[in-house]
């Protein structure tokens, strides 16, 4: 049984600290190249160790759910587009399906095949962006500066390029709507796909060099070290619950889409610290080539949208009563809370609750610093992968 | 500046600010001409980046497009800066952190609001917390338009301000034309950092609480607000008259 050091306090009162010390506070953030986003750290430093940090985010609240109270049904996936930018595909997937579930709509096997392949796609695009940025936060590692990062967003575009061919949009697709997809699949995507995971699978092996690098290991071996049972009390999904060694993942344990046609293996790393986070990425990213390849093989025939489509606002009139629907993104599970507004709200939703799976990963970050290095900071809010649109909405 | 007298075999823009002398090793240019050049070809960028056109914009500095070319490397310090380019949605808790950033670069120094959200606010324009544009903020010189621009736009954007300075520097007025009709509807409410209207007595904590509230220089804008929730029955048609024709 392996034994972690004592669980620090991220509430204790500073001027409770030693009264020798020679204290200093520092502001990292909320404009800083290396925070992933907007997000503001106020650290009190001994020397130039850690001994406290909070947290302060906010920098960018956009209402967001107000703003979908706001909004009719088949107004709201683009704005859940810009929600978690980096993973697009599988925010529009998870309020599609909380209307789906609010309203009784069947998806036709096509699209439920589609959509598994592009969320597993939009893994691979998430976690290579995250990787890119990673090892440029922590400086150097393989070949120097940022090396790894334009490798990373070279294999990033292929993958960009085929949900260009399938929508039309490089970024902010909003192919999803409630009962199927808007966009079927153009000819030859599929010799497309394939053309693109051999090109990326050959790659992933190249950044595998990253854990034989000594500067690497001493950078984020035992740095961040989250014990399990912390990660279960702060609520971490994803690769950072993953990362502590705790074997869940809403892909295998509560299948969506088509994924209980196909065989998911969960990655889990025991490690608890930064490397074990990298480690479950690369394997989910080598997953879900697996995946990828198994199911443009079981792609159905048939419509890709609904045989009965939304014809009337009235069905959303009509739909009353609350739904919760929990899909595996990228960075863990994104939840949605649906309350259907019924006929005082016009097509409105009357509630729709997100639960951003970063926000819990941020959450992190006061009880992962005290005791490191200044220069850690980075290391740690890195490998815990959080998107401030997600985290602020 | 001497240079070589004999036949170039490539071409760069710096020659066309020389004036060579027959028979002598020497060019001629004006201090004018060579600041100029080197202006224009080594705009460092400050990424304000906070949403989603930052991604794009990292698309914009790696490896496919790669904003090298013209000479524009990104820095993290607003200090070694020649550009800021706003990068996605401001808040009102943000905008203040902007304002500082942006007078802690040194002169000359541009602005460039990239995407839909750092030019008006886009949906977000009517929450409470998002500010409406970032030039009623800082001074924006130029603007590229979409919902992440491409990364070549972000390309395009900085040539366009190329072309800005070039013209600065030669006197040349680059202030856009605005149609009537498209003026109130791209203008903010908010007065810009410039605009004479603007009073001078308000801060800009003051402008943001006078959009909020509905009041001062916003009764236009307040009166065309809306509550939040309200559909009316027409739009409503329009909605489902879109997923009728489909």
């Amino acid at each position: 049984m392996r034994t972690f050091p004592a669980r620090v306090d991220p509430h204790f009162d500073i001027e409770e600290y030693d009264p020798e010390a020679d204290l200093m506070a520092l502001n990292m953030g909320p404009q800083h190249p290396s925070t992933h986003g907007v997000f503001r750290i106020k650290l009190f430093l001994d020397g130039e160790t850690i001994v406290k940090a909070v947290g302060y985010p906010g920098y960018l609240h956009r209402g967001v759910e107000k703003l979908c109270e706001k909004l009719t049904y088949v107004q709201i996936t683009p704005i859940f587009d810009k929600h978690d930018y980096v993973a697009p595909m599988t925010n529009e997937q998870a309020v599609n399906m909380a209307f789906e579930k609010l309203l009784g709509l069947e998806v036709p096997m096509r699209a439920r095949v589609l959509r598994t392949i592009l969320a597993e796609l939009q893994r691979i695009a998430s976690h290579l962006l995250w990787l890119g940025t990673f090892t440029l936060d922590i400086g150097g590692t393989i070949g120097g500066g940022a090396s790894l990062m334009m490798y990373t967003f070279r294999e990033r575009e292929m993958i960009l390029d085929l949900f260009e061919m399938l929508t039309g949009c490089r970024f902010h697709y909003n192919t999803h709507s409630p009962g199927g997809n808007r966009h079927d699949i153009p000819e030859g995507w599929e010799t497309a796909v394939k053309a693109v995971l051999d090109a990326i699978e050959p790659r992933l092996d190249e950044y595998d060099a990253l854990c034989d690098n000594d500067i690497f290991l001493v950078r984020t071996k035992d740095i961040g070290v989250l014990p399990p049972d912390l990660a279960l009390e702060l609520g971490q999904t994803g690769p950072v619950l993953r990362g502590s060694g705790i074997d869940h993942d809403l892909r295998r344990d509560a299948p969506y889409h088509a994924y209980d046609l196909v065989n998911v293996k969960v990655a889990v790393d025991d490690g608890c610290d930064c490397l074990a986070r990298y480690r479950v990425r690369v394997a989910e990213m080598r997953e879900s080539l697996r995946l990828v390849r198994e199911l443009l093989t079981m792609i159905p025939g048939g419509p890709i949208i609904g045989s009965k489509p939304i014809k009337s606002l009235v069905q959303f009139k009509a739909a009353k009563g609350q739904v919760y629907v929990g899909i595996e993104t990228p960075r863990g599970e994104l939840g949605t809370y649906l309350i259907g507004g019924g006929d005082q709200r016009g097509a409105a939703p009357y509630r729709l609750k997100i639960r951003p799976p970063s926000l819990h990963a941020v959450a992190a970050v006061e009880y992962l610093l005290p005791g490191h290095m200044l220069s850690d900071v980075v290391t740690v809010l890195g490998s815990l992968d959080p998107i401030m649109g997600e985290v602020d909405r | 500046m001497a240079v070589d007298e004999g036949p170039r075999n490539y071409e760069h823009p710096a020659y066309d600010y020389l004036e060579q002398m027959p028979g002598l090793s020497l060019a001629m240019t004006t201090v004018d001409k060579v600041l100029e050049w080197s202006a224009t070809n080594s705009l460092w960028i400050f990424p304000m980046a906070t949403s989603c056109c930052a991604i794009e914009f990292i698309t914009a500095a790696a490896s496919r497009v790669d904003i090298d070319q013209i000479g524009s490397v990104v820095r993290p310090t607003p200090r070694h800066c020649d550009v800021m380019i706003v990068a996605g949605t401001i808040t009102v808790k943000m905008a203040p952190r902007v304002k500082k950033l942006w007078e802690q670069m040194p002169e000359p120094k541009w602005c460039i609001a990239m995407g839909s959200c750092a030019i008006s606010g886009d949906f977000y324009r009517d929450i409470y917390s998002v500010v409406p544009g970032i030039d009623t903020v800082v001074p924006v010189d130029v603007y590229i338009p979409g919902c992440p621009p491409n990364p070549d736009q972000v390309l395009l954007g900085l040539q366009r301000l190329q072309d800005k300075i070039r013209s600065q520097r030669d006197g040349v007025s680059t202030e856009p034309e605005t149609r009537p009709e498209t003026a109130k509807m791209i203008l903010p409410a908010n007065k810009r950092v410039g605009d004479p209207d603007r009073d001078p007595l308000l801060t800009d904590a003051q402008h943001d609480a006078s959009r909020n509230l509905g009041v001062g220089t916003n009764t236009d804008r307040a009166k065309d607000a809306r509550p939040i929730g309200a559909i009316t029955e027409d739009e409503a048609a329009n909605v489902r008259g879109t997923v009728d024709d489909k």
